[in-house]
């Protein structure tokens, strides 16, 4: 029996050593890995061919497209910078999400690319500080879309109003279409962000683009009576029946769905907007053509414009198998001929500044003026901020959606306040 | 008990409460009947509402929302996911990564399950409880030491670290059923067995193990289905999109902001038959595993 046993148990040990060395990665594979967040639909096929003509021109060093669920991506990433081979490029959001990986040694630098592609000369400084750590480049900006108030023309014609320029005239517009029984604005707050957009805006509108980064940099307190003005300018909004009843139960795009309908006539959305608009038009001209944006309303003409330019781009992990090839990747990702066929598949709004514009729509013309002309851009409330306090902030607004009595503010502004503390003091020990 | 409750069955003996019984009978048949149509028309909403969407458009969706009539029927979002989506290659993965894990899940807690039933030594008990305590453990906490594991073994972003950590998992909850079925095949069987000459591997090779195929093939179907429909461990141990399972594969058509749902669900439609079928060939065993030994 114990011979049996024995046998068994050299079976079973056996089988799982086979398993691992079966499973080893061969050595040889001169394989470039990356792993991508472009999972909608219009962005993934864009990736697919521009790697499908990469590896076209390259096959001794093929990619390997992995395109992963974007909010699958973003909680997987820790898993794979750590891995033994990391996947060698990663998409990944500018800012403090890239401080996060790159202070902690995940993400390599490739200042050699950048000096021998001679990038100085064509990402401006702005783009160039994004990627830009302690003097080193460890990030790769690639493309940015612009966030902004959208609307349907012909709505706000038929009402008799003009798009709105400031907030006077926002308030104005709600009480006239909710008059002629249409709602003024949507919006889907099922996932809170949307809601995040309008706490950016009033408060870089109502307190400056610098006090709002301060805020989002944990250095300013959400105690403070600024940021309830915020709120209570926001709850002016609810006061006034701006937004559309049942916004919790919708996803963004659920919520695109009146304004498509002709029941709702604005929007605050990002660039995105429109892919989906483009489908939804599909076989209406007039229809696809009925949609336009304006710059957040000025609130104080005082206070200097800061808007919302969510940038994307793509990193080298540092423990990546195949650091050198992966290199030339990413000079081909940064160059001039996928930056020019971004800007012409995707109408994203490209970083590099030698790209032709003669294929610009309208819509992108007016969305980089609207960027330019900024005083000062930031990125988004849950990528300036670091990813606690995001969570914390999107549960916070989502929460005065629901409820927008004083008790409530100063309930959720005291709560968010023990958070930016609390992480205040981390940081500084770090 | 039978004995007092006849005298007053005698009496429904006489013609008219029979009738009046069988009307009884009748009126609560339709009533239970009603009931259970509307039960079973509410659990079928979500399946339909699935199938629904999987022929339409998005632009269609987005324009008229979802509970209008649609604009055009497209059944190519089935093809669309099965290419382009690559449901056809996830599946097959899905398959690599089940099968194997079954059989040793089963091979492996049936070996155990038998000693644990059959053997007196110290510390039975012992052992088999820490089988049942590893069934408690939420698998969220060991997330990251699996991890950490596989990176090290050299099995990240590989079947085998999907199989072993599915296999492993699963031995507590297979050994606690197991056990428990084998300990009531009765002792005689193998006795005699024994007194004949059969080894003890022989014993469980030949006499156990086609006695407990009631409880196998119902752990069967069970198992197939929990590891056919695992998520959290395939996005965690897997990276590289050609070695993922049908169920993180599907996720991968969800976007950012723009998803394309009918051809999400298209493929998600497709991920879900294989359990169908499963448990449609296989549901006989399930049920019979259900109500072991309780018509003792």
């Amino acid at each position: 029996m114990y011979k049996k046993v024995l046998a068994l148990l050299t079976v079973v040990a056996l089988l799982a050593v086979g398993f691992s060395v079966a499973s080893q990665p061969t050595v040889a594979q001169m394989k470039i890995v990356y792993n991508s967040y472009a999972s909608d639909p219009i962005p993934r096929a864009f990736t697919e061919s521009v790697v499908a003509a990469w590896n076209k021109a390259n096959p001794n060093m093929p990619v390997e497209l992995n395109i992963i669920n974007h909010e699958d991506f973003k909680q997987a990433i820790r898993t794979y910078l750590v891995a033994d081979p990391a996947p060698d490029v990663l998409d990944w959001f500018a800012g403090n999400r890239a401080q996060f990986f790159i202070s902690r040694g995940l993400i390599a630098d490739f200042s050699d690319v950048w000096q021998a592609e001679g990038w100085d000369a064509v990402y401006p400084a702005g783009f160039k500080a994004l990627a830009t750590v302690d003097g080193k480049q460890y990030f790769l900006p690639n493309n940015y879309y612009w966030w902004a108030l959208y609307f349907r023309p012909s709505i706000l014609k038929d009402a008799g109003l003009e798009p709105p320029k400031t907030w006077d005239d926002l308030l104005n517009a709600c009480r006239v279409l909710n008059e002629k029984g249409i709602i003024p604005i949507t919006i889907g707050t099922k996932a809170p962000w949307p809601a995040a957009a309008w706490f950016d805006y009033i408060n870089m509108r109502l307190n400056g683009p610098q006090f709002h980064l301060d805020l989002m940099l944990l250095k300013e307190s959400y105690t403070d009576p600024r940021v309830k003005a915020v709120f209570l300018k926001w709850k002016e909004l609810f006061d006034n029946k701006c937004y559309i009843e049942n916004s919790a139960a919708l996803e963004w795009a659920d919520a695109l769905t009146p304004m498509a309908q002709g029941k709702a006539a604005m929007y605050l959305m990002g660039g995105f907007i429109t892919d989906s608009w483009q489908l939804a038009a599909k076989d209406d001209p007039n229809l696809q053509a009925d949609l336009d944006f304006v710059r957040f309303p000025i609130i104080d003409p005082n206070v200097p414009i800061g808007e919302d330019a969510p940038t994307d781009g793509v990193f080298l992990a540092a423990r990546g198998g195949n650091l050198e090839a992966a290199k030339k990747f990413l000079a081909y990702l940064g160059s001039r001929e996928v930056a020019q066929r971004g800007v012409d598949e995707l109408g994203r709004l490209p970083v590099r500044t030698d790209v032709s514009t003669e294929r610009f729509t309208e819509a992108q013309k007016k969305g980089i003026a609207l960027i330019q002309s900024a005083d000062m851009v930031l990125q988004f409330y849950d990528r300036d901020t670091t990813p606690e306090m995001a969570e914390r902030g999107l549960n916070a607004f989502a929460s005065f959606f629901a409820d927008q009595s004083e008790a409530n503010i100063d309930a959720l502004l005291a709560d968010l306040e023990e958070t930016r503390a609390r992480l205040a003091a981390e940081q500084a020990k770090e | 008990m039978t004995t007092t409750a006849q005298p007053s069955n005698v009496a429904y003996l006489s013609a008219a409460p029979v009738v009046q019984r069988a009307r009884k009978n009748r009126s609560q048949q339709i009533f239970f009947f009603s009931v259970m149509l509307i039960f079973t028309l509410i659990w079928l909403i979500p399946m339909f509402s699935a199938l629904y969407t999987s022929i339409r458009v998005q632009g269609d969706l987005t324009r008229n929302g979802f509970w209008s009539l649609p604009s055009e029927i497209n059944f190519g979002n089935f093809a669309t996911a099965w290419e382009r989506g690559r449901v056809g290659t996830y599946l097959g993965n899905s398959f690599i990564i089940t099968i194997p894990s079954l059989i040793g899940m089963l091979f492996l807690s049936s070996l155990a399950a038998y000693a644990l039933a059959r053997y007196k030594f110290k510390g039975n008990m012992l052992l088999y409880f820490m089988f049942v305590a590893g069934t408690m453990l939420p698998f969220q906490i060991l997330l990251l030491p699996v991890f950490y594991l596989t990176t090290r073994l050299g099995l990240y972003n590989q079947f085998g670290g999907l199989i072993l950590i599915h296999t492993a998992f699963q031995l507590g909850f297979c050994t606690f059923v197991l056990r428990n079925f084998m300990r009531t095949v009765p002792t005689e069987i193998l006795e005699a067995a024994r007194i004949d000459g059969a080894g003890e591997f022989r014993l469980y090779w030949q006499i156990m193990l086609p006695l407990s195929l009631p409880a196998l093939a119902a752990l069967a179907t069970l198992e197939f289905t929990w590891v056919f429909n695992d998520y959290l461990w395939a996005i965690v141990l897997i990276s590289s999109a050609g070695k993922k399972p049908v169920t993180a594969g599907v996720a991968a058509l969800k976007g950012q902001f723009n998803t394309d749902w009918p051809v999400l669900v298209a493929g998600a439609l497709i991920a879900t038959l294989p359990t169908v079928f499963v448990f449609t060939f296989l549901q006989r065993y399930f049920i019979q595993g259900l109500t072991l030994g309780s018509g003792k």
